[in-house]
């Protein structure tokens, strides 16, 4: 009952707010929608999973089976500097290569403003750890179906990143598994923050797509390199799922996303 | 969008008849912490314990049919009788007879520790059933199916309508109703706590007291506090089985100063949760206080407490163990280990 009256109230507020500013013309108000587009790529290159990619200054030549990650704590800078963050609960999402729709996401319940940045989190922040399982609702079956939680350990896979790899001195197709996610000694949770080219204009009548490249060669040959071959020593492919490389792949991640351009387009 | 509409028209309708049926409204169970117990570490804000959760979360305990096969519950490997341990397993054996690698630990007063499973794979209660829940060797549970097996189920809906004011049947709710059970699993009547608190019936004998002392001087810097965990990682030099080289906590941290490390566990009704050790290669508490007085083996992580003046292990003579038994045997809690308000 209280949930209706609240939302009756919010309903008329809307309702009167709208009425109240339509005849001021200049100003914006309402809320709309924003989709967020993720095309994933290696180096200068479109991805195409299982095709060799250009080899990494490394001298690595990887083809990449699959590609996942976690999306989480969008916030929005509008033009005068204030912010708007995305509800927490309802802020999860799975980037998978291989799930086209899950490549476009559909942000809605937006303000009506000119924003000018947006930032979010790769990963599951430490704060929701702290919280438990306040706010993780369904969150654990979408990660479990695209495969993105950890049996062994709590918690989520916040990247996951597989395929085989050849070298000078690896010469055939070889596996290699990167996995990032709390460990017993890192968190690994990282935020990219990045500037639009143009606003973002969020209307009732205008919901803007921003177009995020990704460059995948970035995880191991961003900053830090991450040198598969060496970490292939027993034989049994390289396996990352631990350990230092995890926070210095984590680093590579805040270089990975960079914005293409942005539509705003009449619906 | 037309059948949201005529919710929004029916459902005052039906509240408005309800208020002539009895309503029930969920009491909140109070956390008492032990007076000789250190400070509640979960974070009960976020998940106050009420009677109508605890209820849900122990028959989601019970429930065989959140695994895979339809068979095992969380109760299978943790029995009510032995502490929530698998009492007669080493190591305990999940989904199609698969096999773990490590001894079931016990249940017991988990909202006052701060570190879960032999590894520390969970530091926060809430993420700890997720592991054994998911583990394809244990109970290989998928959500989307659990999910659907409780909205399809009448009393889950009633208990989860009762229990979360969102009424919501979700993997969230699901954790948190599970927690409630598990931090409402609470072990201090032993005859040992009574005579921590002085109260009725906590008298321990001259050689359960001769016992206590020794304890404090050789085995309470690891198992420390009433809790008897420090809630710590070490390696007791256990000599390593070569067919699993489990190498402990080291697979968390891939920190070479990890190697062979486990948790401190908790010796509260140590009587009755053998074997022992994260692997239960030890059958009896004769055998592990052997295992501290000659067996430990010397290797590059061995936790120095176990490695004084060039001596391994802790120096115990036949009459210190004589003593060291009984005294184990008063953290016994009998009254815990028969409680209904925990039984299936």
């Amino acid at each position: 009952m209280k949930n209706i009256i609240i939302k009756s109230i919010a309903v008329l507020a809307i309702a009167i707010a709208l009425v109240s500013c339509s005849k001021n013309d200049d100003e914006v108000t309402g809320t709309g929608s924003l989709k967020v587009e993720f095309e994933n790529g290696f180096a200068e290159n479109a991805l195409i999973l299982e095709s060799p990619t250009v080899a990494t200054s490394q001298n690595e030549v990887l083809k990449i089976s699959s590609v996942k990650y976690i999306v989480s704590n969008i916030v929005l800078t509008k033009e005068d500097g204030t912010t708007f963050t995305y509800p927490k609960s309802e802020s999860y999402f799975i980037v998978d290569e291989e799930n086209p729709s899950s490549l476009l996401l559909n942000l809605s319940n937006i303000p009506a403003a000119n924003y000018k940045s947006i930032k979010f989190g790769i990963g599951v922040d430490q704060a929701q750890y702290a919280l438990g399982q306040t706010g993780i609702s369904d969150f654990w079956i979408a990660a479990q179906n695209a495969g993105m939680t950890w049996s062994w350990a709590s918690g989520f896979k916040f990247l996951a990143f597989e395929g085989t790899f050849k070298s000078p001195t690896v010469t055939t197709d070889t596996s290699f598994m990167i996995h990032t996610g709390k460990t017993g000694t890192d968190y690994n949770y990282t935020e990219i923050s990045l500037d639009l080219p143009t606003n973002a204009l969020v209307r009732t009548n205008i919901t803007p797509q921003i177009h995020l490249s990704t460059d995948l060669s970035q995880i191991i040959d961003g900053t830090n390199k991450i040198n598969l071959t060496s970490r292939n020593s027993m034989g049994m492919g390289a396996m990352i799922m631990g350990g230092a490389d995890l926070p210095l792949i984590t680093s590579n991640l805040s270089n990975m996303f960079s914005v293409e351009h942005v539509h705003n387009d009449p619906n | 969008m037309k059948i949201k509409y005529i919710i929004l028209f029916v459902l005052p309708i039906l509240w408005s008849c309800s208020n002539n049926e009895e309503v029930y409204v969920d009491l909140p169970l109070e956390l008492n912490k032990p007076s000789n117990f250190p400070s509640v570490a979960y974070n009960i804000g976020q998940n106050p314990p009420t009677e109508k959760g605890f209820e849900l979360g122990k028959k989601i305990f019970y429930d065989g049919r959140l695994s895979s096969d339809g068979t095992i519950s969380c109760g299978f490997c943790h029995i009510q009788q032995n502490a929530f341990t698998h009492h007669g397993h080493t190591v305990s054996h999940g989904i199609n007879n698969a096999s773990g690698t490590r001894n079931s630990p016990s249940i017991q007063n988990m909202a006052f520790q701060t570190q879960f499973m032999w590894d520390g794979a969970a530091d926060n209660l809430d993420f700890q059933a997720v592991i054994p829940l998911l583990s394809a060797i244990e109970m290989n549970g998928n959500l989307g199916a659990i999910m659907a097996m409780m909205k399809a189920d009448p009393i889950y809906v009633k208990l989860y309508g009762q229990a979360f004011p969102n009424k919501q049947i979700n993997t969230e709710n699901m954790f948190k109703a599970l927690s409630q059970f598990m931090v409402m699993n609470i072990s201090a009547n032993s005859r040992f706590d009574k005579y921590r608190r002085n109260e009725a019936g906590g008298t321990l004998s001259s050689d359960e007291l001769q016992g206590y002392a020794i304890f404090n001087s050789k085995c309470a810097s690891c198992h420390a506090t009433d809790l008897f965990t420090d809630n710590s990682f070490r390696n007791n030099g256990l000599a390593v089985n070569p067919l699993v080289n489990d190498v402990g906590r080291y697979r968390l941290t891939e920190l070479s100063q990890d190697y062979y490390k486990f948790k401190v566990p908790s010796l509260r009704n140590v009587e009755v949760t053998a074997p022992y050790m994260h692997d239960g290669r030890f059958g009896t508490l004769d055998a592990v206080l052997n295992h501290y007085s000659n067996g430990v083996v010397n290797s590059a992580t061995l936790d120095p407490s176990l490695n004084q003046n060039g001596t391994l292990g802790i120096p115990l003579s036949s009459i210190e163990k004589s003593k060291l038994i009984p005294f184990l045997k008063t953290l016994t809690d009998n009254q815990y280990l028969t409680d209904t308000r925990f039984s299936e």
